[in-house]
């Protein structure tokens, strides 16, 4: 968050007619280099912006499939880490980022192909078949 | 003024004891997100976009009061998700009637209808109706022809039994004026207490990015909708954070005035973005960095922000403790805001084609800015 601080002036931002809004990366399924430690730290920083499950293999072997909902960054890997929900159980748990071999993307993205324009085609392409009673559904929970 | 005089002396006195106390952030509206499921899959949505197993959490009735008792608040929005999906939400909402908090349970009001037998009218006690516009601009804009009609009947039947009702209602870019001014008439006449508005936000985390107006348009398009009006209208809603809208007044962020709290915890920094979470609200306060927020800061994130949930209680706390801020809110309860300019831009207003869109940006559509 740091880093984009101060990126607009004030007049800049009062003359806004459109915001620019944030790029989401295209991240389901993939699996990022975590070599170093600014990798990791940009890998689970994506990873808490991402809208869906990940997998994560610790050091010791574990297998973590985790929805990432919180994180917070100190000046070591070991004093940095990232909290979670799992599928399975009620607690929130936590994770240094030390402990982190691997990471994967492997859930859903729940935000993508949800984009107004998703919705002005599907709308458009169903109103011309005559369809009536348009609607999106939310997605099943099970 | 729609807001009940005894909710205004409650947040009033709140107001007053926190300076008295000498606290310099404290929250006027708890956001209690009970729950993240939806019975709408609105298009662009950021606030209910997680995996299934996310979506089945819910905070159990305890962890809510916790959290209200923990803030101290006057007043408990309480958003979601559909509030009306979480099976003990009669049980929360009585409970906050308890502690006499004022509560806006808000809802896409799908569900409303059939569950209004389960409430009790309450003076503590709103329903506060999701409804974006006229019937095909709400429909169009919750992904769901029909949704106004349901909407519609809810609200009318909760009028009925003597629920107070507010239709809330978010503007993007796009919007027709004319269209938003003809739906004011329309929910006054369905005699509810007065509407809640405000535009749109570009929420980092949501898949829609391209559909927000930045604050020039905001203040174009707020002044030629909330200029000339009619006698009929009413607002819940702070008049000073309207002329904010509508370019009449400057206001920086207030993003601890709204604090938000839900199966995650206390969300840093406010009810919009999403930059982590806390255990505790004393916690949230005292770690987050709030300069590194708000337009002050220069943060992207909250460059086209105008958003109620950061401004409105801005607007609160100038209305109670400057005498500025308190004339201006008087004036602003009787006040029409007669501008001859922006009856011109709505007179001069031609919405484009034949779709019937709200939220589509429409770049040929020129407003003139008057008074920002």
């Amino acid at each position: 968050m740091s880093a984009e601080v101060l990126k607009y002036t004030r007049e800049e931002v009062e003359a806004f007619e459109v915001v620019p809004g944030f790029k989401h990366e295209q991240l389901e399924g993939s699996i990022p280099e975590l070599a170093s430690d600014d990798e990791i730290r940009a890998a689970l920083e994506s990873a808490f912006d991402y809208r869906g499950d990940v997998t994560i293999t610790t050091k010791s072997g574990e297998v973590i499939e985790a929805y990432i909902f919180n994180r917070s960054t100190g000046a070591t890997l070991t004093e940095s880490w990232v909290q979670y929900f799992t599928p399975k159980a009620t607690d929130k748990r936590k994770l240094s980022y030390a402990e982190v071999a691997r990471l994967e993307f492997t859930g859903k993205d729940r935000a993508a192909g949800k984009h107004w324009e998703d919705w002005v085609k599907a709308y458009n392409e169903r109103k011309a078949a005559g369809e009536k009673g348009i609607a999106l559904v939310p997605d099943k929970l099970d | 003024m729609a807001i009940p005089i005894s909710q205004v002396f409650t947040v009033a006195t709140y107001v007053w004891k926190q300076k008295l106390k000498g606290n310099k952030r404290y929250p006027l509206v708890l956001m209690l997100e009970p729950l993240f499921r939806c019975n709408l899959a609105c298009a662009g949505c950021g606030k209910v976009q997680y995996p299934p197993h996310i979506l089945k959490k819910q905070l159990s009735p305890e962890e809510c009061f916790a959290a209200v008792e923990e803030s101290g608040v006057p007043m408990v929005s309480i958003p979601g998700g559909e509030p009306l999906l979480h099976p003990q939400i009669v049980e929360i909402v009585n409970g906050l009637i308890a502690r006499k908090k004022y509560i806006y349970l808000c809802t896409n009001a799908l569900e409303l209808k059939r569950r209004l037998p389960e409430f009790t009218p309450s003076k503590y006690l709103t329903f506060s109706v999701h409804l974006d516009g006229q019937r095909e601009h709400h429909d169009f804009s919750v992904c769901r022809e029909g949704g106004w009609d349901i909407a519609v009947e809810g609200i009318k039947e909760a009028v009925k039994r003597g629920f107070r009702v507010t239709p809330n209602s978010t503007f993007f870019d796009g919007v027709d004026p004319n269209s938003v001014r003809a739906y004011f008439d329309e929910v006054m006449a369905m005699g509810v207490e007065g509407i809640v508005l405000s535009p749109g936000y570009s929420y980092d985390k949501a898949p829609d990015q391209s559909h927000f107006m930045g604050r020039a348009k905001v203040r174009r398009l707020f002044r030629a909708i909330l200029s000339n009006r009619k006698k009929s209208w009413k607002f819940n809603m702070s008049p000073l954070f309207l002329e904010f809208l509508m370019g009449d007044r400057q206001y920086e962020c207030t993003p601890w005035g709204s604090p938000s709290y839900s199966i995650f915890g206390w969300q840093k920094p406010c009810y919009l973005l999403q930059d982590g979470y806390t255990e505790t609200y004393k916690e949230l306060i005292e770690t987050t960095k709030w300069e590194e927020y708000g337009v002050a800061s220069g943060n992207p994130k909250c460059a086209n922000c105008m958003v109620s949930c950061g401004y409105e209680p801005t607007a609160v706390i100038d209305g109670f403790l400057s005498w500025r801020g308190f004339w201006g809110m008087v004036k602003g309860n009787f006040s029409s805001y007669k501008d001859a300019h922006a009856q011109k831009v709505l007179n001069d207003f031609r919405p484009e084609g034949h779709v019937p869109l709200v939220q589509i940006k429409s770049g040929d559509r020129v407003m003139e800015e008057t008074n920002a």
